[in-house]
């Protein structure tokens, strides 16, 4: 940055091609990867969305112009299934920022005996397979053998049927969805690691409490990394697919409560053998997820603190 | 508060105690406070991991007792059984004459049931008034140990563990190096239109695996890479989204002075990044190393599609699902698999736990 | 020169074609099962030099997304199976007509029975060569009903049942009473009782194993067979099936002797494999349940009539070229091995009853020495004679869509008290008219 305001504007500065060549230099295994592997298939499922090939007939595969853009707007399980992302967002996404900062706050605390231990545990659920962790949940959440009502009644709540109550099944979703907090936990307490413990000392003399100091100085000092728990739990919640996918065997249960985006489009592609208008609701999907992440990094500006500054 | 002359400064028996009383409230303060924060910590754990009790409840037992647990003990056991004419007889506790017996249940019935002492199977029969379902019967401890034993040989789990460690570690290596370059270049280069680029790298985030499915297997296929590991460890050696953005905030929360500082003393940029960003990036890099290594351990679609018809290349995530098969399920042994699957990463999370003190990353400030 | 050429093309003509079966849309992919799979296809290679035989398992969760994948990418398998009328129907028209490669080779279809035959024939031709034939009978656990003081269900079709001490035919309302004499609650109640609580069932009557994803209309077949479809390709549910999902509703809803779906989910059920928990007094399923079930506290009885007339589903399960194969001579060898010289071990390795007449002794013998309490496989067979026709998987018009409407509303009705049934059919009707409508 100081190269160009330091020689004024005009040609590039040598110092500046520099910068910019290693720029390139250690930018080059993306290029590469995103030339190789990445942009063929993305533009492949572009090209499908113009199409009308079914998987199973991939010979007999011919272009229908914007068909099945045109249907996005009449086929209802679009409307029905944008739905339920949005209210699942409503309660899953506050829940997924907030927790993990809390906990790694708690298992960051000096006062905590045994930190490797507590942090070790919290971590544990994060690493069961998808497959093993269904049935762990069917079973817990059980009306009526599942362990959460079995403690429940031991306290004499009646507990609801988690599965099967379209009141109760984001929740249920979401306790979930928190056993696998341990990633977004790790990366926060990472990002707190990076805070220099001098700007704690010098608040503490200062007389700032425990709240404060947390309010002021790791808050925003971590932001750049809540942020990106923010981007992927958008971005995660319109590729929600595995869980409920399986809990509801596709079907949306309880009432169409569970036909998040991602199955519809799966059960089109994949059940339905309907590729080419699969990869439209596909490209939908694309759209509206860089609308808000648009917005999330024009947000950005706001509210996240780079202690490195923009890079001009 | 009186002060001796010459008194020490602690307390002594028979000195003043004067100096004592902020010392103990300190001490007193500084215990209760991690007391309360250690219990804290405690009760939510154990409601968090109260599904992996279930999990490793289930993993030691069979179908019968996870069947019987449902309405009876969590814990794996047997009922009580005793031979009576040929064929094996719980026994239930049964209170009969005002006092409890334990007694084998031979015949039971809606109403009434038959029962006989286990002691004397041949003796006289003892028919009871009530609805057995109602009694308890008599457990005996049994885990299912043998579980474990029997998926270690059941689906070659010592070659399946192989195969997952290679892939997710070899991996893991390919990322850390791509993504941290990909990552500084993001960070620390006046790149033109980098605004942009990072939203096209953001960007191949959204669309879902299942979306590029198709043509990606058919990209890999044309150029012969179907039935290899390749597919599932060449492109991460491409930098990936999710670590490159993660990569990327972070080193935007380090300050440049200590750049500027090797620079000036003549580094160039890949000095820098050696001997400034990395040593203060262990955490993060610990938690991309892991992320990567827990992502490839448990991915089960691709590496199931890229090993169809080879199955010495299968990783555990596939071997798994064998005990899924829909019409024969066997959770306790998927939960075995499991809790036998997770020990690696636990491990290797538990021992890089260090990365993760304060202290270990040099911030600069107190260097 | 030209001899140089001739030992080139000789030599070339010498490399073994190489056949790729795919399992895993039906039975197959089970450790258990891989390990005679596998033996069957190095005795094949090693009996034939002109062809390589490979084999695949995946399992059934993403054996559809896998295999719509590699066909979607060219790199179709040669030979799919063990598949039955519904994994067939998913992926209708893209099995080879075997009718040319029959007549070519002179194979003998008069050693099956002349319905078999033609249960493999659809629009596309005749896709299969018969295999094996899995009739719909009733199993049941002689030990719950000693405990209830009932007799057991009739071992012969069309014979009454004697309900206390007195002869009832055994229809569906005789099946409904003893299922609800059978249903019992913690304390000891049975579902005919007032003090009976549904909220702590321990024991059900009656279910229908396995009828749920995709196979909807597995549950209503009791009351006889019927088509969703009407001459005139619009949607309809004929007057036996909406009576039929009135009944299933009550059962679970109203009389509480069938589970619901958290009830069929829970631990008390082997989560999801009811009869296999021991606390289910009888089931309706196929023979092929003996692949998975366990034990030897079970027996096989009739079916229970509606209107006077017993159905019982009847699947069939074999094996089918893909017609993007590109070896069909090849692929028809290995087909009429895996039905012939190698169709006996295979019928055992998946619980299937031989098409042809002559093998079905040496099966149930083997049968036998699994379930050492001697189970009644007469009345089993004989169900066959009682097959639904027209088919329970018979495939409707745009059929992956139509199924998928299906299971919702079967789902639903599993899952949510006090729906309207009917309002709930006709729902479906007019839902499944406009997917009839859209595929024509």
């Amino acid at each position: 940055m100081s190269a160009r305001t330091a020689l004024g504007r005009g040609k590039p500065s040598p110092l500046l091609r520099e910068q910019r060549v290693w720029g390139w230099v250690f930018l080059s295994p993306w290029v590469i990867g995103f030339l190789a592997f990445t942009i063929l298939p993305i533009l492949a499922s572009l090209v499908f969305s113009f199409t009308d090939f079914r998987l199973t007939e991939p010979e007999s595969v011919s272009f229908v112009g914007l068909d099945n853009y045109r249907k996005l707007f009449v086929d209802p399980l679009v409307k029905v299934s944008l739905g339920v992302t949005l209210r699942f967002a409503l309660l899953a996404l506050p829940i997924g920022i907030v927790l993990p900062v809390a906990l790694a706050a708690l298992l960051d605390s000096k006062w905590l005996v045994g930190k490797p231990f507590f942090r070790t545990l919290f971590y544990m659920p994060y690493v069961v397979p998808v497959v093993s962790a269904i049935f762990i949940w069917q079973g817990v959440l059980n009306a009526q053998s599942g362990w959460l009502n079995r403690l429940l009644r031991l306290v004499g709540v009646p507990g609801p049927n988690w599965l099967d109550d379209v009141n109760w099944i984001y929740p249920a979703l979401v306790i979930i969805g928190l056993w696998g907090i341990g990633n977004a936990f790790l990366i926060t307490l990472a990002s707190m690691q990076a805070v220099p413990t001098a700007f704690y000392e010098a608040a503490r003399v200062d007389g700032a409490s425990a709240w404060a100091r947390f309010r002021h100085i790791t808050l925003p000092m971590i932001s750049p990394v809540i942020f990106y728990n923010l981007v992927l739990a958008v971005i995660g919640l319109m590729r929600y697919f595995e869980v409920p996918f399986i809990l509801s065997n596709g079907t949306g249960r309880p009432g169409d409560s569970t036909m998040f985006f991602n199955i519809h489009f799966y059960k089109t592609s994949f059940v339905f053998f309907d590729m080419g208008y699969g990869s439209a609701l596909a490209w939908l999907l694309f759209v509206i997820t860089m609308v808000f992440t648009g917005l999330l990094f024009y947000s950005a500006r706001y509210w996240v603190f780079y202690a490195a500054g923009e890079v001009r | 508060m009186a002060v001796a002359r010459g008194a020490p400064a602690y307390p002594t028996i028979g000195g003043s105690y004067a100096n004592t009383a902020p010392h103990y409230r300190r001490g007193l303060r500084r215990m209760g406070l991690y007391g309360t924060v250690t219990l804290f910590a405690s009760l939510v754990l154990t409601a968090f991991l109260m599904p992996f009790a279930y999990m490793l409840v289930t993993s030691f037992k069979d179908r019968d007792q996870i069947v019987a647990s449902a309405t009876g003990p969590i814990l794996p056991v047997d009922p009580l059984t005793v031979e009576v004419g040929g064929r094996q007889v719980p026994v239930y506790r049964v209170p009969i004459d005002g006092e409890v017996r334990e007694l084998a249940l031979v015949r039971p019935g809606r109403r009434e049931s038959v029962f006989v002492d286990p002691e004397d199977p041949a003796g006289a029969e003892v028919v009871w008034e009530g609805a057995w379902r109602t009694l308890k019967p008599v457990y005996v401890w049994a885990p299912r140990t043998g579980n474990f034993a029997a998926v270690w040989n059941g689906i070659a789990f010592p070659r399946l563990l192989f195969n997952t460690a290679f892939i997710a570690f070899t991996g893991m290596v390919g990322t850390l190096v791509s993504c941290v370059m990909v990552a500084y270049a993001f960070a620390r280069f006046p790149l033109p239109f980098k605004g942009a680029m990072f939203m096209v790298l953001i960007a191949t985030i959204i669309l879902p695996k299942q979306v590029l499915l198709v043509p990606t297997y058919a990209f890999f296929d044309a150029i012969g890479w179907t039935g290899t590991w390749l597919p599932l460890i060449v492109p991460h050696f491409f930098a990936n989204a999710f670590n490159v953005f993660l990569l990327r905030q972070y080193f935007m929360q380090l300050p440049r002075e200590l750049d500027e500082a090797a620079m000036i003393d003549g580094a160039g940029p890949l000095r820098v990044l050696t001997s400034v960003i990395v040593p203060q990036s262990y955490p993060v890099l610990v938690a991309v190393g892991l992320f990567h290594i827990v992502f490839a351990w448990n991915d089960y679609f691709e590496p199931l599609l890229y090993t169809l018809g080879r199955p010495d290349l299968q990783p555990l995530s596939v071997g798994i699902q064998q005990y899924n098969f829909i019409y024969s399920q066997q959770p306790h042994l998927i939960q075995a698999t499991a809790l036998l699957g997770m020990v690696v990463p636990v491990a290797l999370f538990f021992f890089t736990q260090r990365f993760f003190m304060r202290g270990i990353v040099i911030t600069g400030v107190e260097k | 020169m030209t001899a140089a050429l001739a030992v080139l093309a000789g030599a070339a003509l010498a490399q073994p074609v190489t056949i790729t079966w795919f399992v895993g849309l039906g039975a197959g992919a089970q450790p258990e099962q891989q390990a005679a799979q596998d033996a069957i296809v190095e005795r094949f290679n090693a009996e034939h030099d002109d062809i390589r035989l490979e084999i695949v398992y995946v399992t059934n969760e993403v054996s559809v997304t896998t295999l719509s994948t590699l066909i979607a990418t060219g790199e179709a398998p040669d030979i799919v199976g063990p598949v039955g009328g519904a994994g067939s129907a998913a992926f209708a028209g893209n099995f080879l007509d075997l009718t040319p490669l029959i007549e070519s080779t002179g194979y003998d279809l008069s050693q099956f029975p002349e319905a078999a035959v033609e249960n493999q024939r659809t629009d596309e031709g005749l896709i299969g060569i018969p295999f094996a034939s899995f009739p719909a009978f009733l199993y049941y656990r002689p030990a719950l009903f000693d405990e209830a003081g009932l007799e057991y269900p009739p071992a012969e079709i069309g014979a009454p049942y004697v309900l206390d001490g007195q002869e009832v035919p055994w229809d569906i309302d005789t099946l409904t009473e003893v299922a609800k004499r059978l249903t019992v609650d913690a304390n000891g109640y049975d579902a005919t009782e007032p003090e009976f609580d549904p909220t702590q069932t321990v024991q059900w009557g009656f279910v229908n194993q396995w009828a749920g994803a995709g196979a909807a209309r597995q549950n209503v077949t009791l009351f006889g067979p019927g088509l969703l479809v009407d001459e005139a390709g619009n949607a309809q549910m004929p007057d036996n099936w909406r009576e039929g999902w009135r009944w299933y509703y009550d059962a679970i809803w109203t009389h509480h002797f069938m589970p619901s779906a958290d009830e069929d989910g829970s631990d008390l059920l082997a989560a999801g494999n009811p009869f296999e928990s021991g606390n289910v007094a009888m089931a309706q399923s196929h023979l092929w349940y003996t692949c998975c079930l366990s034990g030897t506290e079970w027996d096989a009885a009739a079916l229970p009539a509606y209107d006077g007339e017993v159905t019982a589903r009847l699947h069939a399960d074999t094996f089918r070229i893909m017609r993007q194969t590109d070896n069909p001579e090849e692929a028809f060898e290995v087909l009429t091995y895996l039905t012939g010289p190698a169709s006996m071990d295979l019928l055992a390795v998946y619980g299937g009853m031989p098409t042809r007449p002559g093998d079905q002794a040496a099966f149930f013998a083997a049968l036998d020495e699994k379930y050492s309490q001697g189970v009644n496989w007469d009345v089993a067979r004989a169900h066959v004679a009682f097959a639904d026709v027209p088919s329970h998987e018979t495939p409707m018009p745009n059929h992956n869509r139509a199924n998928d409407r299906l299971d919702q509303f079967k789902s639903l009705l599993d899952s949510q008290p006090g729906l309207d049934v009917d309002a709930e059919i006709d729902r479906l009707i007019a839902d499944l008219q406009v997917l009839f409508d859209e595929a024509r």
